[in-house]
């Protein structure tokens, strides 16, 4: 019996560990983070929420710029363009691209990773979305994005590219584990 | 032996007949049981012979036909169907909104019209907006101040005391079922969800059955709405008092007021839907019964008449030509639906004058043929003049009677606004008002502003052909006006109609504006459009943004009703 329960025990850890080396290394993130978006979509407020479903310690700002770099450790970026968010924010896509081009310079210069998400799927691809994915993906440790979004493999090619680990997921929910895990939660 | 050949040949016929019979029951069974195509836009139409129900959404359809089948009318069907609405699709409308209905009561061969569009509440003022500068949109569109004194409830009321047969609390009670039961969340449900997301987010909160946890519902998630289920059983036992002047009309004066909005009790406790007369129209040689302003009924007849001057069906339904006329003749319509456009009990629209045969004549004359106008002005009459997402249901009863019903509560998911408890979103439909502070449509205390919708019917040889309706903001009525262009010029089906590739334009302040296309016209047309002048954008290829048209055909002949519901959205039919 007792010898039954050792073999059973041995089990649950050798599956354990075998679960955590099918897992992909990933790369290391700090908090607090800085949660803006790279486009004014309306995703980025998904991933404040999502942030706070994890106890990640966070702040959102819209408008972050180079000088609001100055106590975080990591960046949450969220891709995507929205004519409306970009309207009611008072920008356009050249000011919004200049902004998020400000903000990556200081973030290499001070060392701050950042992480990429792209959750609004096939709806937040096009021209305008695409501008800023291309831009700014390539400067990402890591990305997570709704698989939708990456039907042409778009954030596929980028990330094999730059040697960037991509992740995948099925809806916006599913990037509660990757996230824990990043900043090792 | 004679007899023995007669009798055989008798046989032979009574075989025959059976089997004919045989064979017509299972072309009929056919044809009502076949599913829908597993591809959404291929055209397919509902079918039904004594009575039919189409909306945008199936639950919404289930529960108009529980009604007709309980022995209600059409104007008590339309109502089931139109709460059902506010469950199933809240965020296209629902009690916080108002609309129209257009009514045809068919012993009487009477039709009429329910006025139930919002108000702007008392101490609202012309400059209301103007006097806010670059935060104007956001006092339009999600602030308290964007909420008109919704109506849907008053109208649908009216609509019943005077010609339905069921009560408000039994019409009511699938909504009060499907709330309570929920359903799974489509994907138009969740795309919208997700799109207007930072408005709920920031007026309804986290934790608003609008959002999921806090975050937007995903295609195949499960909707409850108990609070709107206790909100509509509430009205259900004690009459719409309780929400225009009881304890859902405080709480929703709380939450205007507390996004500085200007709503008091006594707007919600003065507010009345009204019963108006028809507009009537022709398009070659069929009348048109349809909504008179502040809807936009007028312009969709102005733009049918501009139209019957040319020979559509000679130039082709993807020709440039048919599309550059059309175009051009909504940017001069919608320069008069500038000008004139507003509510009647303030300002006179000179109605007659637009939908004059002289009128139409004129417009046509001024378009060029392979150029765009350079400026589109409104018509001058010397008159004194000093002075803006929705859905669609229709439904046929047993008896012929029919509505058209167009509801909204403005933008989808209205202003976010959701009065503590009470499950439903509040209109913003405040922003249909002009964005300048004087003319017809200008802000005003208790003026309705001018909207776009315009649900109609269609008379052929004096029967009721058509019954047909869209949302769609600005696109309403020339979505509208290409439908019944489809059906009558181009001889498609009311489906095929419906699912055909749609176009608009406008102009504003005499200016041109984009021409807006589905990319399902060729190369060829969208080059020779470029070189007529117009700034060609291309949006989706079954893009909702051109609205989510409804409706039902009565084939008399065939003794056949026909529905068509848009796949833009979640357009569903059923007939018995």
């Amino acid at each position: 019996m007792k010898s039954q329960k050792m073999t059973l025990l041995s089990l649950i850890i050798v599956s354990y560990f075998l679960f955590l080396s099918t897992q992909p290394d990933l790369p290391r993130f700090w908090p607090p983070a800085l949660i803006t978006s790279g486009g004014q979509n309306a995703e980025v407020q998904m991933v404040a929420i999502l942030a706070k479903r994890i106890n990640l310690e966070h702040q959102l700002n819209k408008m972050a710029t180079a000088q609001d770099l100055t106590n975080f450790k990591s960046i949450l970026l969220v891709l995507g363009a929205s004519l409306k968010g970009l309207g009611a924010a008072g920008l356009d896509t050249n000011k919004e691209m200049d902004r998020v081009k400000g903000l990556i310079e200081a973030a290499q210069q001070k060392n701050i990773p950042i992480l990429c998400l792209h959750l609004g799927g096939e709806e937040r691809r096009g021209a305008q979305s695409d501008e800023f994915i291309k831009a700014f993906l390539p400067a990402a440790r890591m990305a997570i994005v709704v698989k939708a979004g990456n039907k042409d493999g778009l954030f596929s090619k980028i990330c094999q590219e730059k040697g960037i680990l991509l992740i995948e997921i099925e809806k916006i929910t599913d990037a509660l584990e990757p996230l824990k895990r990043a900043f090792n939660i | 032996m004679t007899k023995t050949r007669d009798s055989s040949r008798g046989l032979y016929w009574f075989a025959f007949f059976i089997l004919m019979n045989i064979l017509f029951s299972c072309q009929s069974a056919k044809l009502a049981l076949s599913p829908p195509p597993a591809d959404p836009h291929q055209p397919y139409e509902y079918f039904g012979q004594k009575a039919m129900v189409v909306a945008a959404h199936p639950l919404a359809v289930e529960a108009g036909l529980k009604i007709l089948k309980a022995k209600g009318n059409a104007v008590d069907a339309a109502v089931a169907t139109a709460a059902a609405l506010n469950v199933a699709e809240p965020f296209a409308s629902g009690i916080g909104g108002g609309g129209f209905m257009i009514i045809y009561l068919a012993e009487q061969k009477k039709i009429t019209v329910i006025n139930f569009r919002e108000k702007a509440p008392a101490r609202f003022h012309s400059r209301i907006f103007t006097e806010k500068g670059d935060e104007a949109s956001i006092w339009r569109t999600i602030k308290g101040t964007a909420v008109g004194v919704p109506g849907a409830l008053a109208g649908w009321d009216l609509a019943l005391q005077r010609y339905g047969t069921k009560k408000l609390a039994e019409v009511l009670q699938p909504a009060i079922e499907i709330a309570e039961h929920g359903f799974s969340v489509s994907k138009t449900f969740s795309d919208i969800n997700k799109e207007e997301y930072d408005k709920i987010l920031t007026n309804a909160g986290e934790k608003t059955v609008y959002l999921k946890d806090g975050l937007p519902y995903e295609p195949g998630d499960f909707f409850q709405n108990p609070e709107l289920a206790k909100t509509f059983r509430l009205i259900a036992q004690k009459g719409i008092k309780i929400f225009y002047q009881g304890e859902i009309a405080s709480q929703i004066v709380k939450a205007v007021q507390e996004k500085d909005g200007l709503m008091t009790l006594e707007d919600l406790a003065n507010y009345r839907a009204t019963e108006v007369e028809p507009l009537k129209g022709q398009y070659r040689k069929r009348e048109i019964y349809t909504i008179p302003p502040p809807g936009s009924g007028l312009h969709l007849l102005q733009l049918l008449n501009v139209a019957s001057f040319w020979p559509l069906s000679q130039w082709g339904r993807t020709s440039a030509r048919y599309l550059h006329h059309l175009t051009e003749a909504m940017r001069l319509v919608f320069a008069d639906r500038e000008t004139y456009l507003g509510d009647p009990d303030f300002f006179p629209v000179p109605s007659d004058k637009l939908l004059a045969f002289e009128s139409a004549r004129f417009k046509a004359s001024l378009i060029k043929p392979d150029q765009v106008l350079k400026e589109y002005y409104f018509e001058n009459f010397n008159q004194e003049t000093n002075v803006g997402n929705t859905t669609h249901l229709c439904v046929l009863d047993e008896k012929g009677n029919a509505v058209a019903l167009t509801q909204s509560i403005n933008h989808f998911f209205g202003s976010g606004i959701v009065p503590e408890g009470t499950g439903f979103l509040l209109n913003n439909h405040m922003d249909d008002f002009a964005s300048g502070d004087t003319g017809p449509n200008a802000p005003g205390p208790g003026r309705r502003p001018a909207s776009s919708m315009a649900p109609l019917f269609l008379f052929e040889e004096g029967k009721l052909k058509l019954i047909l309706g869209s949302p769609g903001g600005l696109r309403i009525f020339p979505t509208l006006a290409e439908i019944i262009i489809n059906i009558i010029d181009f001889g498609l089906s009311l489906d095929e109609a419906i699912e055909a590739p749609r176009f608009f334009s406008y102009s504003q302040n005499g200016h041109i504006r984009p021409l807006y296309i589905e990319p399902r016209f060729s190369d060829e047309i969208i080059n020779q459009l470029e070189s007529f002048g117009h700034k060609i954008i291309q949006r989706e290829p079954y893009d909702r943004y051109f609205g989510g048209a409804q409706g039902i055909m009565i084939e008399k002949r065939r003794g056949l009703i026909l529905g068509g519901a848009d796949s833009r959205r979640d357009g569903f039919g059923q007939g018995y």
